[in-house]
């Protein structure tokens, strides 16, 4: 057996990155087919259309007044309906043929209410109950047509009349609030995802440390290729189910007319995908690290708790962020790694951060990661092949592969 | 040649492995033989790289194993390890890509073995709605689909019925054939004497002996010897010079001889209780040699004085 035999020739040694993407691969399709992951990401979509639905609902249906005029709809209707804008409503005008006509479409509900202004001295609202706005409207309008055609009788030039030019001086703030309101629902989801996909690359290390498949595995890697291969697997899917949303959300937004400003939408959605890219590269190595010192599914809430805690407070500095962006609460910990992706991404929405702080926050986490993956590719070598109970966090580094 | 090559290992005050070599030849069985914590799973993780050794190598053909050498060799771990929620198929050809099998030659292979092997119905199933023995089987077609060159296996047999037994001894006689050599551990020590072209027992972090079961015979040869004397008195044989009684039943008598002792002395202490109905040395089975050699040396001596 000097030479090798052909016909037993294993092929090609594959390298780290082949390695790497086959470890991956197995991620994306255990879960892909894992029906309690793929009924989550559904269920995340249908909410996320059915709050879309509701945005859309709340901003226009059942709001906009209808009114019957009978008799002159030339001049009254276009009053009725500028009067109707002038105070933020948009008014149907509905012509009707006559008295009784109009009674009968108060009377359904076809109209909300029936202005007669027919041959009578005096033009006549007819209403279901009495409806303040409606009036001032109707009553606005009706003078207003009086007003002009009185002064046209007696020959007053009506383009004199002086039109206000309005300055909104706080023009951004309803910008930026609705800004902020999307930094928090994508904090929130950022929230959900770094748990969720935390908890999957936690799951299978014990996974692979309670069947013992490990020892195969490590057989023929090393334990950071099974470990980079693990959170890029899971991230790429994570990844995917961020930008879905990202998409779906913008998508909508933009198709329904909810929001004001649809290229500050898409920054902020841009960067709050940028942000969990970076949480999800530090809490997948330290919650790999952290399942790594267990063997059982049971103990593994104990050793998470750190972590959890950690997400959970950045979760409600991030909240309290966009009440107060520029607070030192939030600017502190929009620099603090793992914090930082639960934070910064309400104060650049609110327009509160810098280019050069987020830049700063940008270093410091990508400082944290490497960190966490190299410290903990070496408690998680060390760790890994302890299977019997739980195993110190001091020992894992002194027993790295002993 | 499969080499170990001195191997030593201890964890803080607890050398247990002290010094442990031995070799394999290319197309020859060998049995690793040893009571529970000799070392025989640590032997086989340091081959693995699964554990570190404070000194020694494990060589393939002159050449240490390392990393890449590590995927020409099929491995069945003492701790059986799958996915299990991984279908058979899918698993068995996962790990033949570990081994650097490319995609096409994976499915392949693993279609092939999981048929072999008997699991062709089970192909689709994930693997822990098998039942163990059938468990077990696919482990073994993880170790066998990328056509290794080498084979170790850590207690292939434990937890096997008689008929798991024979097919997964087929399959091991026909790797031997190809000219693979297999290590295995077992307690079975019936089955290492049935299947092993050598032996190697391992006691307290050494070996403490090496060879073909035949060779193993032949140092301890004319040392057993039977007698059945039917009349004699229990106790007839405790007081001659050399020789120890190993067990005694009714007159039917094993008695270990020391190098010194005279067999004819036996004899006639035997011809003295009566009839003597048998008399001839014994081969020791491999449960007696390894008994003897596993034995503590002290507590021998002891017993001996």
């Amino acid at each position: 057996m000097s030479a090798p035999d052909p016909t037993r020739d294993a092929g090609r040694d594959p390298g780290s990155a082949e390695l790497v993407r086959l470890v991956a691969g197995r991620e994306i399709s255990a879960r892909l087919r894992d029906k309690n992951f793929i009924i989550g990401v559904v269920l995340t979509v249908v909410l996320l259309i059915g709050i879309l639905g509701f945005q859309v609902a709340v901003n226009s249906g059942g709001e906009e007044p209808r009114l019957g005029v009978v008799g002159d709809t030339a001049q009254l209707g276009p009053a009725v309906e500028a009067q109707g804008q002038a105070i933020g409503i948009d008014v149907t005008v509905v012509p009707l043929d006559d008295e009784a006509a109009a009674r009968q479409a108060v009377e359904t509900g076809d109209v909300d209410g029936a202005l007669l202004a027919g041959g009578g001295p005096a033009p006549e609202l007819l209403v279901e109950d009495r409806d303040a706005t409606m009036e001032a409207v109707v009553n606005a309008a009706v003078s207003g047509v009086a007003v002009a055609q009185q002064l046209a009788e007696a020959g007053v030039d009506l383009d004199a009349v002086p039109e206000v030019e309005v300055t909104a001086l706080a023009a951004d703030d309803e910008e930026d609030q609705q800004q902020v309101l999307v930094a928090i629902i994508g904090v929130g989801l950022l929230y959900g995802l770094l748990i969720m996909f935390g908890q999957f690359v936690a799951q299978g290390v014990v996974e692979e440390k309670a069947s013992r498949v490990v020892e195969l595995l490590l057989a023929t890697m090393r334990p950071w290729q099974l470990l980079a291969g693990k959170i890029i697997g899971l991230g790429v899917l994570g990844l995917a189910q961020i930008v879905l949303i990202g998409v779906i959300a913008v998508g909508g937004a933009l198709a329904f007319d909810v929001v004001a400003v649809p290229g500050a939408l898409i920054g902020t959605v841009v960067s709050v995908v940028l942000w969990f890219v970076l949480g999800y590269a530090f809490y997948a190595a330290a919650f790999a690290v952290a399942a790594s010192l267990v063997s059982r599914q049971e103990d593994l809430g104990s050793v998470l708790t750190p972590m959890m805690v950690l997400l959970i407070g950045g979760f409600f500095v991030g909240i309290q962020a966009a009440a107060d962006p520029g607070g030192t609460l939030a600017v502190v910990t929009s620099y603090v790694p793992g914090l930082s992706p639960l934070v910064m991404p309400v104060r650049q929405a609110a327009g509160e951060a810098a280019a050069w702080e987020v830049a700063v926050a940008v270093a410091v986490m990508l400082v944290a990661i490497v960190a966490a993956v190299r410290l903990g590719g070496r408690v998680y070598a060390g760790a890994l092949l302890r299977t019997s109970g739980k195993t110190k966090l001091r020992e894992a580094l002194r027993a790295e592969r002993a | 040649m499969l080499e170990f090559d001195g191997l030593r290992k201890s964890y803080g005050d607890n050398q247990v492995l002290d010094g442990v070599g031995f070799a394999v030849r290319p197309g020859s069985m060998f049995g690793f033989c040893g009571s529970n914590g000799a070392g025989k799973t640590t032997t086989m993780r340091i081959a693995m790289g699964l554990v570190l050794p404070d000194a020694g190598e494990v060589r393939w053909q002159g050449r240490r194993l390392d990393q890449v050498l590590r995927r020409r060799v099929g491995y069945m771990p003492e701790e059986r390890g799958l996915y299990p929620k991984m279908k058979v198929g899918e698993q068995v050809a996962y790990l033949a890509r570990l081994h650097g099998l490319d995609r096409a030659a994976a499915a392949r292979a693993s279609e092939e073995w999981v048929e072999r092997l008997g699991l062709g119905a089970r192909r689709g199933d994930p693997v822990e709605k098998l039942s163990l023995g059938n468990q077990q089987r696919v482990q073994l077609a993880a170790a066998l689909v990328s056509r290794p060159e080498v084979l170790i296996l850590d207690e292939p047999f434990s937890g096997l019925d008689p008929v798991g037994v024979d097919s997964l001894a087929e399959a091991l006689l026909d790797q031997v054939r190809s000219g693979v050599p297999v290590v295995f551990s077992s307690h079975q020590l019936d089955l290492v004497e049935r299947l092993c072209d050598s032996v190697g027992i391992l006691a307290r972090g050494r070996m403490v002996a090496t060879g073909t079961v035949e060779e193993l015979r032949r140092r301890e040869a004319g040392r057993l010897l039977r007698v059945v004397v039917p009349d004699a008195a229990p106790g007839w044989a405790t007081a001659l010079p050399g020789v120890r009684v190993v067990s005694e039943q009714a007159g039917d008598t094993l008695l270990d001889l020391a190098g010194h002792a005279d067999d004819q002395a036996v004899l006639a202490a035997a011809v003295r209780t009566g009839r003597v109905a048998h008399f001839a040395w014994r081969e020791p089975t491999l449960v007696e040699l390894f008994r003897g050699a596993v034995a503590d040396p002290r507590t021998e001596q002891e017993v001996a004085a």
